[in-house]
């Protein structure tokens, strides 16, 4: 009996345990927001690269930072709330939308967070903004593109990134405006993306586009993200003779895309990207020279700094601290905190209400961006009106935007060189 | 023991879990609690096929995903009730499971759990590239419809907490009518002494069939009750390995092939999951893997027959102390 | 299509199969010595990359220079984990086998992340990258490199089990431990030899992918599931079994993507291995179940 006694003691302590973990008593004059983000599993990666570029952010709100042109920085904290600092919660999702939804819960109930950020993965967003949803908590959602996430009519839902529909009209507007300018139209398309979330709802909207665009696919190849070769894919990309390939990758694949490319002597004449893993900071360091002449979908670039001094500025910042330059995700993560932090401060309250109007009401001019944004302002479905993409090209080992030509620091190199040429 | 003490502490243990969320106010808590109560009852699934009848499935998220597709399929395109579609999905399940199981019975041991791993597998990249069902994108429940009808609950926690409660115990009592029935006894024969009930007469696979026929229906259920909880499936969440490996996790780490085996080792697993990731898993640095993985290793080495089986053997060891 | 096309595919397919049959060797001798399915072997290979890597990172030196010394790491690494857990659930029921070496491969994708980050590492410039182009077949230097070591230490395995008597002695435990213990071979100490091996195996793996494939710690799963098909459908615990059965995979997965379409590529290869084993439940070149 004695031991099934200690039996139960040691299920009840789990128990307790379990129940009793919250978060410690709150400190005074802070406010909590939630931020959930993948820091385990395949993206832990990216995921702490945002989680970096987040606690650079709220360095910068809650102390004084002089000359930079964001709102909140010259200040300490948020000046309408007494200098109330803001204090990130993190947790990890694990890339598991269950576990987004746990954690979401968790924030809200527990931690008693007045806003959640997150959440990278599309498929996490959704199951942890309907938690937010559910509690009536505004959920800021900085950098996950699916298009159907601002189409479920929610009223806490806040994204900043223009979504995937957007980005695939940039990828046909920037082949039209190539074809004005140079002359050249791609004749036969393939596409190639990855078979999660991400890539079958850019297939679904290129397919879509390049019908009514009068563009020709002739090879929709959509491969397992965690594939051990991409032989197969690449034959059948060189079977099709296309000159121009679309492509979707994270990371470990964009790598093993082009080491196969380059390995069969497939050379099409212009690799179209859409970020993500052609963005990594990895990407450049692994592939070299061998990535040069990618074009990619991008939201950020350093040498946008030319027609605005912030992003250098605060690229510094970034650098100084992490060793590595901001990409696309770690400045997206980066803005949608400030527009956040923003908000609660024009709220004067940390009550959801309140936040939920103000970030509604949101309007910050894109000078105080460091994207190349027209600004942040957020449609009835909470989507950001004032968002727009640009093209990237890699030359000379550095991402350049070359794409609307009026933000483009250079021309766009097409064809590119054949392997052996470079 | 006898029955009669026996049926008091089920009905005390009834009572406490009804009563629990009275105590346990905070939705967060309680979320964490149906946490519990649902992978126990999906581990009490598991169990009827994979510890009673001895056939180690790790193949068992095909089943869960059948009834989670199958009740919100059902929702979003007809209109059906999550009640009705949850019966529904089970009962595919079970066929789908008969379907399978009828030629995979003849392997044994670890050639039985690749076969099923590869049919869960399959399952998934089917289910990635189905238009039909959303494909990769996944499947949302509306969140709209409110209430008892629709299965969905906005403002508490309750209602899922008493549902899923209610599924562990029609679970639970399915496998105790097993236990006590002829099926248990041959369940039993066939794990154990497969060349003996062989001799005696017994249809292996007829019951080994049975087996997973009420497996897969119970797990199909738990994945209706998933999708109406998160209220968002897709392929990753509801057809992965990891899900068919953790619903063995929960069984082994309470004792495989006892009644509460799988409720015991849900609670400590979810239990140490949940602790390892709130305390360490936003430093980023992959210490809550490291800890949580520590412990079910310390688990598996020490306690090799479960919670359940170590009780048991400590219980042997004093009566055989006080003789 | 044209038959260059074809060829090409095929021979990618065996390229990539034989590196499969070198992980899947090394899991399919510890099962055939102890039957017991190693969750972790994936995390083996994962090593193997890692300390390719920072060999290289660190000093420069070549992965294939320092192979010897990761093969020697990772036998090491075989033993201890034998020697730690593996040792004490000898005789435990297979679930709870399972339930520890899966936590084995948790643990040491934790651990990978909190020693290195969970960024993406590759081995640059190598020895031996380059291509090579054959009468209009393209293959890359470090597929080539990597198949041809892969050959060789499969090959080496097999010789050591059918051609030594510490491998005689290895076999004998395997088909039967008691008779073998009653012959004086020490159990423990072959179970030991064979994680020892098996570890060594992913290790070299490891070492070749390295020179061609990311580096990350969650990269065993990427590799994990196939070499489980492999080795059931070579049959558990046969070497030669899982040569045959990589080539078959390897060659059956990117030549059925290629001609089905790469999305289906790993439920062609499941459903191959489900159709197989229905047949031959032993797999292709197991022992009969008993």
């Amino acid at each position: 009996m004695l031991n099934k006694l200690r039996a139960v003691a040691l299920l009840a302590a789990v128990l307790i345990m379990g129940l009793t973990l919250s978060g410690n008593v709150l400190a005074e004059n802070e406010i909590k927001i939630g931020a959930i983000y993948p820091l385990t599993g395949a993206a832990a990666s990216t995921g702490l690269e945002m989680k970096n570029a987040l606690e650079l952010a709220v360095e910068i709100i809650n102390n004084e930072t002089k000359g930079l042109n964001l709102p909140l920085a010259a200040t300490a904290g948020l000046p309408n709330l007494k200098n109330a600092k803001i204090k990130l919660i993190f947790a990890d999702h694990q890339g598991n939308p269950q576990v987004g939804a746990t954690e979401a819960e968790r924030l809200i109930t527990q931690e008693k967070v007045v806003a959640i950020i997150g959440a990278y993965f599309s498929n996490v967003t959704a199951t942890a903004s309907q938690v937010a949803e559910r509690y009536g908590i505004p959920f800021m959602n900085p950098e996950s593109s699916s298009a159907t996430l601002t189409q479920r009519g929610f009223k806490w839902f806040f994204r900043t990134t223009p979504h995937d529909d957007l980005f695939v009209h940039n990828f046909f507007d920037f082949l039209k405006a190539v074809e004005q300018k140079k002359g050249v139209k791609p004749k036969r398309i393939a596409r190639m993306n990855e078979n999660t979330l991400w890539g079958t709802e850019t297939t679904k909207l290129e397919d879509k586009l390049a019908k009514e665009r009068g563009y020709n696919i002739v090879e929709k190849i959509t491969y397992p993200a965690k594939s051990t070769q991409l032989t197969s894919e690449v034959q059948r990309l060189k079977a099709s003779n296309a000159d121009l390939i679309m492509q979707s990758s994270y990371l470990g694949d964009a790598i093993l895309a082009m080491k196969t490319y380059k390995e069969q002597g497939f050379t099409p004449e212009a690799i179209l990207a859409n970020n993500a893993g052609f963005n990594d900071s990895e990407f450049l360091k692994t592939l070299g020279k061998d990535g040069n002449f990618i074009l990619s979908r991008e939201v950020w670039a350093l040498d946008l700094t030319s027609r605005n001094p912030l992003i250098k500025q605060v690229n510094d910042l970034y650098s100084q601290k992490y060793k590595v330059n901001f990409n696309g995700n770690s400045a997206r993560s980066f803005t949608g905190l400030f527009v956040l932090a923003d908000a609660i401060n024009r709220a004067k309250s940390t009550e959801p209400e309140a936040i939920r109007k103000a970030l509604s009401e949101t309007n910050v001019p894109g000078n105080q961006l460091i994207m190349p944004w027209g600004g942040v302002k957020f449609d009835a479905a909470g989507q950001n009106t004032l968002g727009s993409g640009i093209i990237v090209q890699v030359q000379d080992g550095k991402y350049v935007t070359v794409w609307p030509f009026e933000l483009a620091s250079k021309d766009i190199i097409w064809p590119m060189p054949g392997w052996d040429k470079r | 023991m006898t029955a009669r003490r026996r049926n008091i502490q089920v009905v005390a243990a009834l009572a406490a879990a009804c009563a629990l969320p009275l105590a346990v106010t905070n939705p967060g808590h309680q979320n964490f609690l149906i946490l519990i109560l649902m992978f126990a009852q999906v581990g009490v699934a598991w169990n009827i096929l994979g510890g009673y009848a001895g056939q180690v499935s790790l193949g068992h998220a095909a089943f869960f995903g059948i009834g989670a597709y199958t009740s919100t399929v059902l929702l979003t395109h007809a209109g059906l009730t999550p009640w009705i579609g949850m019966l529904v999905g089970g009962l595919v399940a079970s066929a789908f499971a008969v379907l399978i199981g009828w030629p995979c019975f003849r392997l044994k041991g670890h050639y039985f759990s690749m076969a099923t791993i590869a049919v869960a597998e399959i399952m998934q990249v089917m289910f990635t590239n189905w238009e039909g069902v959303g494909g990769a994108v996944g499947l949302y429940v509306p969140l709209k419809d409110q209430g008892w009808e629709a299965m969905v609950f906005n403002t508490s926690k309750l209602p899922y907490y008493y549902i899923a409660l209610g599924l562990l115990v029609a679970t639970l009592a399915a496998n105790w009518a097993i236990e006590k029935s002829f099926l248990g006894y041959y369940f039993r024969a066939i794990k154990d002494e497969p060349e003996a009930a062989r001799s005696l007469g017994i249809s292996l696979t007829r019951y080994k069939l049975v087996a997973i026929a009420i497996s897969s229906f119970f797990t199909a259920l738990g994945g209706s009750f998933y999708a109406q909880k998160e209220l968002f499936i897709d392929p990753g969440s509801v057809l992965t390995t990891a899900l068919s490996i953790k619903m063995a996790l929960v069984t082994i780490l309470g004792g495989v092939g006892s009644l509460f085996g799988p409720v015991v080792g849900s609670l400590l697993l979810t239990g140490i999951e949940e602790v390892t990731r709130q305390v360490f898993g936003g430093s980023g640095q992959g210490t809550d893997l490291i800890l949580y993985a520590l412990i079910i290793i310390g688990v598996a080495v020490f306690y090799p027959t479960g919670i359940m089986g170590w009780l048991k053997q400590r219980r042997f060891l004093v009566a055989e102390v006080k003789k | 299509m044209s038959g260059e096309i074809l060829l090409q595919t095929i021979l990618s397919g065996v390229l990539i199969g034989l590196i499969y049959a070198l992980v899947a060797v090394g899991l399919t001798m510890i099962y055939g010595v102890m039957d017991i399915v190693n969750f972790a072997h994936g995390e083996f290979l994962m090593f193997g990359m890692y300390s390719s890597f920072w060999l290289f990172a660190l000093f420069g030196l070549d992965p294939l220079v320092t192979l010897p010394l990761t093969v020697l790491m990772l036998f090491a690494l075989g033993l201890a984990v034998y020697q730690v857990v593996i040792k004490r659930i000898t005789n435990a029921p297979m679930l709870s086998q399972i339930f520890a070496t899966f936590g084995l491969m948790i643990l040491f994708r934790g651990i990978a992340q909190f020693l290195w980050k969970p960024d993406f590492r590759t081995v640059e410039n190598s020895l031996s990258s380059g291509k090579v182009i054959f009468s209009g077949l393209h293959f890359g230097l470090p597929q080539i490199i990597a198949a041809l070591g892969a050959v060789l230490a499969t090959g080496a395995t097999w010789w050591f089990i059918n051609r030594t008597r510490l491998g005689a002695a290895l076999e004998a435990t395997a088909q039967d431990k008691e008779a073998a213990q009653l012959m004086g071979i020490p159990s423990q100490r072959m179970f030991a030899l064979a994680w020892g091996i098996g570890a060594a195996c992913a290790g070299v793996a490891g070492v070749l992918l390295s020179t061609f494939f990311p580096i990350f710690p969650e990269v065993g799963a990427n590799f994990i599931l196939i070499a489980f098909v492999v080795v059931a459908l070579g049959g558990f615990g046969s070497v030669s079994g899982a040569f045959w059965a990589g080539i078959i995979v390897g060659v059956v997965e990117v030549l059925g993507g290629f001609l089905l379409g790469p999305e289906y590529k790993l439920a062609i290869v499941l459903a191959l291995f489900l159709a197989v084993i229905l047949v031959r439940p032993q797999g292709l070149m197991g022992r009969a179940q008993t």
